[in-house]
């Protein structure tokens, strides 16, 4: 099988510069958060996100991690007080889950369009009905707040995936959500590589000073009324740099292979050629088991969306020319968003808009439902070309 | 830079072209605590009548740093600020939030109770001018019984939030209500509060001619009467410990303050004395409250 992206296990030559460890998906997060330099780092527990938090705080009070940390009141002020500080220059951090996402949603659009380059984890977990287990409803609710979002297929990527984003983010001036699926991920205790310091300051130097910044020697009004000639032309010099998104991505995963021997780009193509008849398209932890079973199926091929905003249309596009026109995409959305199709349907129509070919969504492991080996072999044995298919499948009715 | 001919601003620390209405507290407010402040000082505004006044982007009315914020999170910016400030070493530096009543008894409120328990190092002013003054005149918890608001049209059937009592509640540093009536006790509240580390926390009671309905001119006027009914006394805690900073010499009925305002002229022409007396006797009650806190 070809798999044509995601190397996780360094290279040789630069396995020397690397611990190993044995970390679940949080852990690393938190991890994460201090190797980047985070100086200010904001907490609210929810779960199941709350060990990041407990983490860093724990790195702090030990005085591994050289940074403040304030036990906020909400979500909503933990995202503000990020913003307060992350308007001062300041790298910062914090992590949050579902319920505690969508409190925080006003904030997430002024951190956006005040241009900060805050990087967050999301542990994605639904909000009603009450649910605690994994699903993407809560971070998908925040695709129009003008935040970069990643998913994270194990807690190596979400390691490696925060270090590249303040890397994005920065150069940008445009924030960044990493998602990491609850318990599957942020409880599932996995080999992860992690850098040595040295190696990170290489590839992420500290946050740049601005004329933008707040200076107390210098004073200046940050966030006013804009008129509607300026807000019409802040919004386009937003959408120019978020229509780079793609590109930096790819740029920032090519220059992250060379400084620790493992690869990133938007998205991930595994078995996909002339000969492929369906595509399993995935975000998250479902593709580990998707790679699983494809192994057996020579003709299924994946591929996985690891940046999902802004969408990776001209890596899909490039991808999917390989394949012929009969070739069936399936896309497997754990996200109910009250609408007929989930996210990813939503947003490869969109990408495909024009192409011929026949697509399907299939709702899967919705609030933590198990996805075993023997859903995607369920999915996979559907009868696409049958009359009888109907578009979007719910696959454990 | 001193102004020659005015004694009680002796710094000038706001630009000409405030876009406040005629006989606005705020603006009258923020001229007098920029000179107290100084410019190395970093103003978060959550919504409030300020937020316009300010000037919108890219100007900035006050010579310091201006920072608009959410509605709520007017203590949580200022949290944030304040900790990088000082990660920076930039101590000389001052955070001062500038809110109305909404951003603080309401919708402001956790946030700022958030901050005051954690013992955050700024200044929390409030501006209360007793409603959604921003938004045209709609009823907030600090709204007087029986004022009129666009929300309450037939006037508000519930005492104003006690808030100083929340306030009180944290334990924070200091904490005082003062008047745009009263300067100098003003000016002194800012410059102590100014010294003092920890949570700090001054309310001012705002006058609003469109909100309140009454002219321009009367601003101070009627400002001095709350004071003099002690509809809104001035006081101040030092570590826990009341000073009532003005006595007034004479009883004076709450009917003077509320006559001259035409949020309240329906108790008068529809002859509700009913309402005015259970405002007097809350009035009297909250004095004695307060009373009491001091002999403690």
């Amino acid at each position: 099988m070809k798999t044509e992206v995601a190397i996780l296990i360094p290279k040789r030559k630069e396995i020397k510069r690397h611990t190993k460890k044995v970390l679940k998906g949080n852990s690393a997060a938190a991890e994460a958060a201090k190797i980047c330099r985070a100086t200010f780092v904001t907490a609210y527990p929810i779960t199941p996100q709350t060990t990041i938090v407990e983490e860093i705080a724990s790195m702090i009070a030990r005085k591994e991690f050289d940074a403040t940390s304030v036990n906020m009141e909400s979500e909503h002020s933990v995202f503000a007080a990020l913003k307060g500080a992350a308007l001062t220059g300041k790298r910062v951090f914090t992590a949050t889950s579902g319920q505690g996402l969508l409190y925080a949603h006003e904030v997430l659009h002024a951190i956006a369009h005040l241009r900060l380059p805050i990087v967050a984890c999301n542990v994605g977990r639904p909000s009603y009905p009450w649910n605690i287990w994994c699903d993407q409803s809560d971070s998908i609710a925040q695709r129009d707040t003008g935040w970069i979002q990643f998913y994270c297929e194990n807690s190596q990527e979400v390691l490696d995936t925060i270090i590249q984003s303040y890397k994005i983010s920065e150069h940008l001036l445009l924030p960044t959500l990493v998602v990491l699926d609850a318990f599957y991920v942020s409880h599932t205790n996995e080999n992860v590589f992690i850098p040595e310091q040295k190696l990170v300051d290489e590839y992420l130097p500290s946050r740049k000073k601005s004329d933008s910044d707040i200076d107390i020697d210098n004073p200046k009004s940050f966030g006013g009324l804009v008129a509607p000639d300026m807000y019409d032309k802040f919004n386009r010099l937003f959408w120019e740099d978020m229509n780079k998104v793609e590109d930096e991505t790819i740029k920032a995963g090519e220059e992250f292979e060379k400084y620790f021997g493992r690869k990133y780009a938007a998205v991930e193509a595994a078995n996909i050629h002339s000969g492929t008849k369906i595509i399993l398209i995935t975000l998250s932890s479902i593709t580990t088991t998707a790679r699983g079973v494809i192994q057996s199926h020579p003709e299924v091929g994946l591929l996985k969306i690891r940046l999902l905003k802004p969408f990776p249309k001209k890596s899909i596009l490039k991808i999917l020319k390989k394949v012929n026109g009969a070739c069936i995409l399936v896309t497997v959305d754990r996200n109910f968003l009250g609408d007929n199709e989930g996210a990813l349907m939503q947003e490869m129509k969109r990408a495909l808009y024009g192409r011929t070919g026949k697509i399907f969504g299939v709702y899967a492991g919705l609030g933590g439902r198990d996805v075993p080996p023997s859903t995607i072999e369920k999915i996979i044995s559907i009868d696409f070309n049958s009359a009888e298919t109907k578009e979007i499948i719910w696959i454990d009715k | 830079m001193k102004t020659e001919n005015n004694f009680l601003i002796e710094e000038e620390n706001v630009y000409c072209g405030a876009l406040s209405c005629r006989g606005c507290g705020w603006s009258l407010l923020a001229r007098h605590i920029s000179s107290v402040m100084g410019t190395k000082t970093v103003y978060v505004v959550p919504a409030c009548c300020f937020s316009i006044i300010a000037g919108p982007y890219p100007m900035n009315m006050l010579k310091g740093t201006v920072v608009h914020s959410l509605f709520a999170a007017g203590a949580a910016t200022a949290t944030g600020i304040r900790h990088a400030l000082e990660r920076q070493g930039k101590n000389e530096s001052r955070v001062v939030v500038l809110a109305g009543d909404g951003g603080t008894f309401d919708i402001g409120l956790q946030s700022l109770s958030g901050a005051a328990a954690r013992g955050e190092n700024f200044i929390f002013i409030c501006n209360n001018n007793g409603a959604y003054m921003n938004t045209g005149v709609q009823s907030s918890t600090a709204t007087p019984m029986g004022a009129v608001t666009t929300t309450n049209p037939d006037g508000k059937n519930t005492n104003a939030k006690d808030l100083m009592a929340i306030i009180a509640a944290h334990n924070i540093p200091y904490f005082a209500t003062a008047s745009l009536a009263f300067l100098d006790d003003l000016k002194n509240k800012i410059e102590k509060a100014k010294t003092i580390t920890g949570f700090r926390f001054i309310m001012i009671d705002s006058p609003c001619p469109p909100g309140h309905k009454y002219a321009p001119e009367l601003s101070i006027e009627i400002s001095r009467l709350a004071v003099e009914t002690t509809f809104f006394p001035l006081y101040e805690a030092e570590n826990g410990k009341y000073k009532i900073n003005y006595f007034p010499k004479k009883k004076i009925v709450v009917d003077e303050l509320l006559k001259q305002q035409g949020r309240f002229s329906h108790l008068f022409s529809n002859g509700s004395s009913k309402l005015i007396n259970s405002l007097q006797k809350h009035v009297d009650v909250e004095w004695k409250k307060l009373l009491t806190k001091v002999q403690n």
